[in-house]
């Protein structure tokens, strides 16, 4: 098992505003981590910030003992991590095998692409159906399907997951929650960002509250739940 | 009108709109991968066109009895080599760092450098003002009927030029490479987020491009039997025009608009054949009512929601 990643004090600033003024948290193997908090609190910037996108200016990022920060996007993939991105992102004009192979995109063994491929095609079977088809002319939920698959090509040991259940009917949210603590389940560190916060606490181990680019509350899922703060901004 | 005579315009234009897609080619691939118009790109075909010329130089006072056969490969080769690192060189030290200006700046810095790149092969290339002969490479046989000629070296011209375009056609919808290249067309930061290292790409795309301007140039020189450092202005403007009416940003609409314009052209001189100095204006004209008519081109590109 690899070591958690630790975020310490990172500053991200767009100009010369800081939007995240010393965050501070950890993320863990075989555990779902979620992160909380309302729009325009940063949690879009600190999973840039992670990957590179919009690199801190100060603070450290740790994955598995080494660290990201500095690293361009395509350097810190390589260390394991992928994201599946808010909106899903699709390749629209791609074919869902296309955008599954996206997803393997630094994996340089064909075997390893074609059996990654297998097990997505067996975890979402309708994938396989329309593997030839233009990932843009599917339906919203199987575009989620192609975006989540995709996020599990490289078989990443921390998946970063931006709001999975933003435009989906109810049913197909609950499907998505369950893959998302089946991927954990085989011990990957999931980084969970979501608005619904009601499923989220849920199926989360713990988590953390970001407000105006810090971090005001964490703690266990449980924790979290009770929490007077969490429980006035976000269940009435 | 005569059937051979007619025959022959179809052949012209074949040639035309092979040298026409292969500049258009370029247009489509910056523009899908950076949303830029390289307005230099024109020029990056008179260059190419020089650069052949003066290897052919080197090699014939080096290797004075080397075949032209061979001496045709190591013309091409140099040319579209020298302008692929042109064009990587391009696009580090320009187009990628006006990438956050405004991008009426990076279209004013690329005409600028197109003048910086007429103006110095006119000026720093030996006797470079006046048109230079380009050397007869190919075997002049042919087979005349009557008004009609066909000429070998022209087959063996438009079939290179076939080759080199579906190559890059196999490369972008077959490779890893390709698929990146597509990638971030369609969404450059989901691409990074999958990966992809965006910069190492785009001078993919400017060594691709430019290079298919090298060899333009060069099947330019040997279509005329001569180049000269203004030829790059109506190259670059027809190249740009044949990619609009295919539609920006589309590798089959680059292709298809190059063929259209050529026989745009011909269309023009054998309809006018009183005036068939006037088919660039007939040709561009129909341009801009084709633009009217359909402003995405014939294979619109952006009409797929970007999420």
């Amino acid at each position: 098992m690899f070591k958690p990643m630790m975020i310490e004090d990172v500053y991200t600033a767009y100009g010369k505003a800081d939007v995240l003024s010393g965050v501070t948290m950890e993320v863990w193997p075989g555990r779902i981590t979620c992160l909380l908090g309302s729009n325009g609190s940063g949690k879009s910037t600190l999973i840039r910030s992670i990957l590179g996108l919009t690199p801190p200016h100060s603070g450290s990022i740790v994955f598995d003992g080494l660290e990201l920060a500095g690293l361009p996007p395509h350097g810190i993939v390589a260390r394991g991590i992928a994201c599946i991105p808010e909106g899903r992102r699709i390749f629209a004009k791609m074919t869902v095998e296309e955008n599954l192979r996206m997803g393997a995109y630094l994996e340089r063994s064909d075997a390893k692409v074609r059996a990654n491929m297998e097990r997505i095609y067996e975890t979402f079977p309708r994938l396989r159906e329309r593997r030839l088809q233009l990932a843009g002319t599917m339906s919203g939920g199987e575009q989620a399907m192609v975006s989540i698959g995709r996020g599990l090509m490289s078989s990443p040991r921390l998946l970063i997951i931006d709001e999975p259940s933003l435009g989906l009917s109810p049913a197909l949210v609950n499907d998505n929650f369950r893959i998302i603590r089946q991927i954990c389940e085989s011990g990957t560190a999931v980084f969970l960002v979501e608005q619904n916060v009601r499923q989220t606490l849920a199926i989360s181990h713990c988590g953390y509250v970001l407000a105006q680019g810090r971090v005001v509350a964490s703690g266990t899922a449980e924790e979290l739940r009770n929490d007077p703060e969490v429980r006035q901004a976000y269940f009435g | 009108m005569d059937f051979g005579l007619l025959t022959q315009f179809a052949i012209n234009g074949l040639m035309l709109g092979m040298m026409y897609a292969l500049v258009a080619v370029g247009f489509t691939l910056f523009f899908g991968v950076l949303d830029v118009i390289v307005f230099s790109h024109g020029d990056v075909v008179m260059v190419g066109g020089f650069a052949g010329l003066t290897t052919f130089y080197w090699l014939d006072a080096i290797y004075p009895g080397l075949s032209h056969g061979l001496m045709l490969l190591w013309v091409a080769l140099a040319s579209m080599a020298s302008m692929a690192l042109l064009g990587i060189v391009m696009a580090r030290t320009m187009i990628l760092r006006l990438r956050s200006a405004p991008p009426l700046n990076t279209l004013l810095a690329t005409m600028m450098l197109g003048t910086v790149l007429r103006e110095a092969v006119r000026l720093f290339y030996p006797n470079g003002s006046n048109p230079k002969p380009f050397p007869a490479l190919l075997p002049d046989w042919s087979l005349d009927m009557g008004h009609l000629s066909l000429r070998l070296d022209n087959l063996i011209l438009f079939s290179l030029g076939a080759l080199l375009i579906v190559s890059i056609h196999l490369l972008i919808t077959r490779t890893r490479l390709g698929m990146a290249i597509r990638a971030v067309a369609q969404d450059a930061e989901t691409a990074r987020i999958m990966g992809v290292n965006f910069n190492a790409i785009v001078f993919l795309t400017f060594a691709l491009g430019s290079a298919a301007a090298a060899f333009a140039g060069i099947m330019n020189g040997l279509y005329y039997n001569e180049i000269n450092f203004g030829m790059g202005l109506l190259l670059g403007a027809i190249g740009f025009s044949a990619a609009v009416i295919g539609g920006l940003g589309n590798i089959y609409g680059a292709i298809l608009g190059g063929f259209a314009f050529a026989f745009l052209q011909t269309l023009g001189a054998v309809a006018l054949p009183f005036a068939s100095a006037y088919k660039d204006v007939f040709a561009f004209g129909v341009v801009i009512l084709i633009m009217a008519w359909r402003p995405t081109g014939f294979i619109a590109e952006k009409t797929s929601e970007r999420v």
